[in-house]
Order: structure tokens, then C-alpha cells, then sequence
């Protein structure tokens, strides 16, 4: 059973005076548990497809199927909820908060998750999401002092420690070594599994494609 | 968890900036609002201590004072029928002390009053700042309209008139003195403007000090300076929002996306300001006061505490306008900004 489906999502910029389609009617069920790859030529419309499906911008047509509701029904409060509560992203960059410390960034999210957790209660699954990226010891560093590989470790544990329900992750590992590279992507893989998200991640990464379910093409915005 | 607090924490010295240029333009804003009220209390003391209420002099006087001159029956018909009403004079003078040295003062006398220092025949009664000139109480002085002798009665706190020394005088010696038997003014305490009477001209106190020559173009440039300083205060807190803000623009991207309300951002920049605002004003508003208790004697300076609240206040308020406006930015991030924006 498919947890999300983009139904015949198209997506129209105005460049200047002419309307160019990026998104030309795509269909993709995401089945819960799974990982699922968006590969295909940059420019083909992965990223678009990826930011509209996790509600950061809105779809010119189409439906969005979550959860028995229809996103592109919802208001911009409703849909920050969402992201909030049952979302979770990954991006090329980490995209750190520069003024809190690993630690910090976990529990801003607890936060704005709006998680019922008391104040051990956090602090325990902070611990635990940072012992799973292997950063116990980097708890009370800032993003500045850390590495590359470090920064994205941390991307995905605030990424998953509200448990989301959907995990979006746009390239993750296009700013990493082959080696850092692999390490997040089995991370992912294992997430995926351990904590039951279903994951949307898009990459041109070959080595990437042994750890996931299903690979999805893209061509000049539509799915082959 | 406050995210306000940790930014500032993080970035101590950027907001350390801002604190101390608002520190130092709301001490120069106190500062110059206590030069302001202490030119004016040395100006007009004598006037700005009465009650408020009603000023006439003679309508043919073209509000100047001591052209003014109310003729015998008026004034009796008015204080008959305004029991805390006094007619008074105003006269710029001279007095010789006891090793002839000349003192310039205002004299000043009046009818029977609560308001005014009621002197007998041959005593006088000074501001205080003529005792720091070494008059002292049973001093003799004298002046040369004046064919008796003054004994000095005793002294007034700060009652300054036209930037001079006050010293009341008894009516008969003011009207020996300067040959005229009638007055220049009344006041009548706690009545309005729909007070008149034939041929003379009533002032509210308000309007009655900017008859004093000097008064108004005094104060005006003052309250100018201090108006320019609190308006460029608030420019300065949009300005320094503004560009913090602009910095942040791939931050507030990335945390709406993760889902944090808009209204959490404005509130993280309220605090900041707040916390910012409340600190330097602390520090100015007190040392604006001790500056206030020992300001040096000759210095015209007097700042209350009043007035240094109202003013802190309107900081307040122009700070959080200046914040809000330039902070309007914020709303129109859209979360996709920072992630095609690359590294925050
Ligand atoms: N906000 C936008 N305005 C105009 N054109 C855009 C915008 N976002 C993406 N595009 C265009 O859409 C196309 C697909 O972009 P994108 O989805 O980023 O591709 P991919 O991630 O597959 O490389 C590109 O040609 C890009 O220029
Ligand atoms: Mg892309």
C-alpha cells in the first residue's frame, strides 16, 4: 500500500513572457517502508518533483496523497504542519542553524515537531539519534567546527529524530567523498528500516542505487 | 528552547554594537533632555512652579509683559471673586551689597498669595544661587531707585526668572521704586480659557512662558535635538534588523522549512530587541541619573524621572517599530530560498 501518491503533478515557470512546463503529469506511489531513488539527467525536474511533494512550493495541478488528505487542498498552515510533524528533509547542504550546537539543532526540531516529550525524555532521544549518526562526541560542537561528512550526519539526524513519517532527501551526498558517501546513504537504508520512514531521495549517484527498493527515471519532467 | 537567547549568546559581539549605540544615543538623548528642562527651570522657575491655570496682562501690552498693566478696580474685582487668585510684577533690577558689588536679579511682588513669597516693607527674599555669591540672611543691599535699605529675609530654592536670580519684594517698596501703582499680571489658579475678562488678555501657563523672550526658541532647538536623536534611534534599529536579517534570509529559509511558524521568527527578533533595548536603557537611564544628582552646581541641568521613563519608552516603542518594519522580510522568505541558496 502506497503511504504517498503524487497524481499527475505538473509544475509551469513564467520565464519572462513564456510559461515553460517543468513537471509534465507525474504519477509516483511511495510504499511505506521503502526507499525510493529519483534519478535522471539534471534539469529533468527531480528537484522540483521533490520540493513540491514535500510542500515547500506549491504544484500548478495535480494531487498530493498523504494520509487520507489531499495536499494541494491544504493552507500554508496546515501544510507547515505537516512539515513539521510527519516530514523530514535532507538537502546537498546541511543547512545547519550556524548559532546551536549539534544538541541544539536535535532539540529545535523536538520542538518544532511539537513532541509530547518531557525534558529526559529528549535528552534520551537526542543520545540515541546521535550514538545511530556516530556523534556522540560531537554533541556540544557548533556547525562551523565541524566536518562535511559531520555537518550531513547531523542534517539526517534532525531529519529523523521527530520520527517523521516521510524522509525527503535531495542529493545528500553530492558534497561528500565516495567513501562519507556511502556511509550516509547506509544510514538511510538503515533508518528506513529500523524506524519504518519511507524515504524519497533523489541522486545521480551510481554507487547509491544498491541501497534502495525501487529506482524511479526522470526525463524532461516526466517518469520513464 | 530560546533560540533568541542562543544567537545572541553565539554572536556576542553584533549584538554588543547595537547595545552600546543605543546605549549611548539614549544617554545623549537623556542628557540633552535634562539640559533642556534645566535651561528652562533657569529660564522660568518663578512661572513654571505655579499651579496650572489662567495668565492675563493688558490686551494693549501686546503680550509683553512688562508692558502690561492692570488697572486697580479690575484687579480687586478679580481677586474678590477668585479667592486664590494673585496680581504680581515682574522687573529686572539690580542690588548692591554690602562691598557695593552689583547683583542682577527679577524682582518680583504680589498681592497676598501662597504662590509667591509675601515680604513686609524693607526685607527682600533671594534665589539661592545669590547666597553661593556670599549674601548671606541680614545682609543689607541696596538699589539706586530705592531710597530705603533691603534686609535680606532669607532664601528660595531655584526661582529663576528670564535666566536671573528672583528676589521678591514688598508691593509698596516696588511701586516706590518703579512709580507705578498698578500691576502687570494675575494668575488664577485651575481656571480654563473660557475665563476672560474685558481688556485683558488670558495665557495659559503653557503659552504665558513663550511670552518670555528666548523661552520658546530656547526650547525649541533643545526638543528638536532630542526629537532628531530618538527618531534616528529607531532608523538605526530597522537599519541594524535589516541587515542582520538579510544575512539571515538562507536561516529563516532553512527553519521554515523544517516547519517553524513565522510568528517564532518575529518573536526571536522581539526578544532580541527587547533584551537589547532594555539593557542599554538601563544602563543610560541610570547613569543619566547619577549624572542628574551630581551634575555640578552651576550646570542647568534637572532630569526626572519621569521624563527619562516617557523617553525610555518611546525607545521602546521606536525600537520595536524600526525591528518590526525592516522585519517585515521575513514573511516573504520562502523555504525553498535557502536550499537553492546553497550553505548557511
Ligand atoms: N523557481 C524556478 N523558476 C524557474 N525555473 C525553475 C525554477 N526551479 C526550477 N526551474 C527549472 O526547472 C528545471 C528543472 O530543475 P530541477 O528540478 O532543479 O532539476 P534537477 O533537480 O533534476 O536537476 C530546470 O530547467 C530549472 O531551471
Ligand atoms: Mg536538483
Amino acid at each position: 500500500m502506497s503511504i504517498f501518491e503524487i497524481k499527475d503533478v505538473r509544475k509551469s515557470f513564467k520565464n519572462g513572457e513564456i510559461e515553460e512546463e517543468i513537471l509534465k503529469g507525474v504519477n509516483l506511489p511511495l510504499q511505506k517502508g521503502e526507499v525510493t531513488a529519483l534519478v535522471g539527467a539534471s534539469g529533468s525536474g527531480k528537484s522540483t518533483l521533490l520540493t513540491i511533494a514535500a510542500g515547500l512550493q506549491p504544484a500548478s495541478s495535480g494531487q498530493l496523497l498523504f494520509d487520507g488528505k489531499n495536499l494541494t487542498d491544504l493552507n500554508q498552515e496546515q501544510i507547515r504542519q505537516i512539515r513539521a510533524k510527519d516530514f523530514g528533509f535532507v538537502f546537498q547542504s546541511s543547512h545547519l542553524v550556524p548559532f546551536l550546537t549539534v544538541e541544539e539543532q536535535l532539540l529545535l526540531m523536538l520542538e518544532v515537531a511539537e513532541t509530547t516529550l518531557s525534558k529526559p525524555e529528549q535528552k534520551k532521544e537526542i543520545d540515541k539519534i546521535l550514538k545511530i549518526v556516530d556523534l556522540e562526541q560531537r554533541k556540544k560542537a557548533y556547525p562551523s567546527s565541524l566536518s562535511g561528512g559531520e555537518k550531513q550526519r547531523v542534517a539526517i539526524a534532525r531529519a529523523i529524530i521527530h520520527q517523521p513519517k516521510i524522509l525527503f532527501a535531495d542529493e545528500p551526498t553530492a558534497n561528500l567523498d565516495s567513501k562519507r558517501s556511502k556511509e550516509v546513504m547506509e544510514l538511510i537504508r538503515e533508518l528506513t528500516n529500523t524506524l519504518g520512514i519511507t524515504t524519497l531521495v533523489v541522486t545521480h549517484d551510481e554507487e547509491m542505487l544498491p541501497y534502495v527498493d525501487n529506482i524511479i527515471k526522470m526525463k524532461d519532467g516526466i517518469v520513464i | 528552547m530560546k533560540i533568541a537567547w542562543k544567537e545572541m549568546k553565539k554572536n556576542k559581539a553584533k549584538f554588543l554594537i547595537l547595545g552600546s549605540i543605543v546605549f549611548l544615543i539614549s544617554l545623549l538623548t537623556f542628557i540633552i533632555s535634562g539640559l533642556a528642562n534645566g535651561l528652562s527651570d533657569d529660564n522660568a522657575s518663578l512661572i513654571k512652579d505655579l499651579p496650572d491655570g489662567q495668565f492675563y496682562m493688558s490686551e494693549d501690552a501686546e503680550q509683553t509683559y512688562n508692558l502690561s498693566s492692570i488697572d486697580s478696580e479690575t484687579q480687586e474685582e478679580i481677586l474678590n471673586k477668585h479667592e486664590d487668585a494673585a496680581a504680581f510684577s515682574i522687573q529686572r533690577g539690580f542690588v548692591n551689597d554690602d562691598a557695593d558689588k552689583q547683583h542682577g536679579v527679577v524682582f518680583v511682588t504680589s498681592t497676598e498669595s501662597d504662590f509667591f513669597e509675601n515680604v513686609k516693607k524693607g526685607e527682600i527674599v533671594l534665589d539661592q544661587s545669590l547666597k553661593e555669591d556670599g549674601i548671606k540672611v541680614g545682609d543689607t543691599l541696596t538699589n539706586n531707585q530705592f531710597d530705603d535699605e533691603f534686609v535680606v529675609k532669607g532664601f528660595v530654592d531655584q526661582k529663576k526668572y528670564s535666566h536671573s536670580p528672583v528676589a521678591y519684594i514688598n508691593t509698596e517698596d516696588y511701586q516706590q521704586m518703579y512709580r507705578v501703582e498698578d500691576m502687570q499680571l494675575i494668575m488664577i489658579p485651575d481656571a480654563d480659557d473660557s475665563l476672560s475678562f474685558d481688556g485683558l488678555e488670558s495665557f495659559s501657563n503653557k503659552a504665558f512662558l513663550n511670552t518670555i523672550p528666548s523661552f520658546s526658541a530656547e526650547q525649541m532647538s533643545l526638543n528638536m535635538i532630542v526629537w532628531f536623536l530618538v527618531v534616528i534611534s529607531g532608523m538605526l534599529f530597522a537599519i541594524f534588523f535589516y541587515m542582520m536579517n538579510v544575512q539571515k534570509i538562507g536561516l529563516y529559509g532553512i527553519l521554515k522549512a523544517i516547519g517553524i511558524k513565522t510568528s517564532t521568527l518575529f518573536k526571536m527578533m522581539w526578544t532580541q530587541m527587547f533584551v537589547i533595548t532594555s539593557i542599554s536603557l538601563i544602563l543610560s537611564v541610570s547613569l543619566s541619573q547619577l549624572f542628574n544628582s551630581f551634575a555640578p552646581d552651576g550646570m542647568p541641568f534637572s532630569l526626572s524621572m519621569v521624563t527619562t521613563i516617557q523617553l525610555a519608552i518611546v525607545f521602546f516603542v521606536i525600537g520595536f517599530i524600526g525591528a518590526t518594519l525592516s522585519g517585515l522580510q521575513i514573511r516573504k522568505v520562502g523555504p525553498l530560498q535557502a536550499i537553492q541558496q546553497g550553505e548557511v
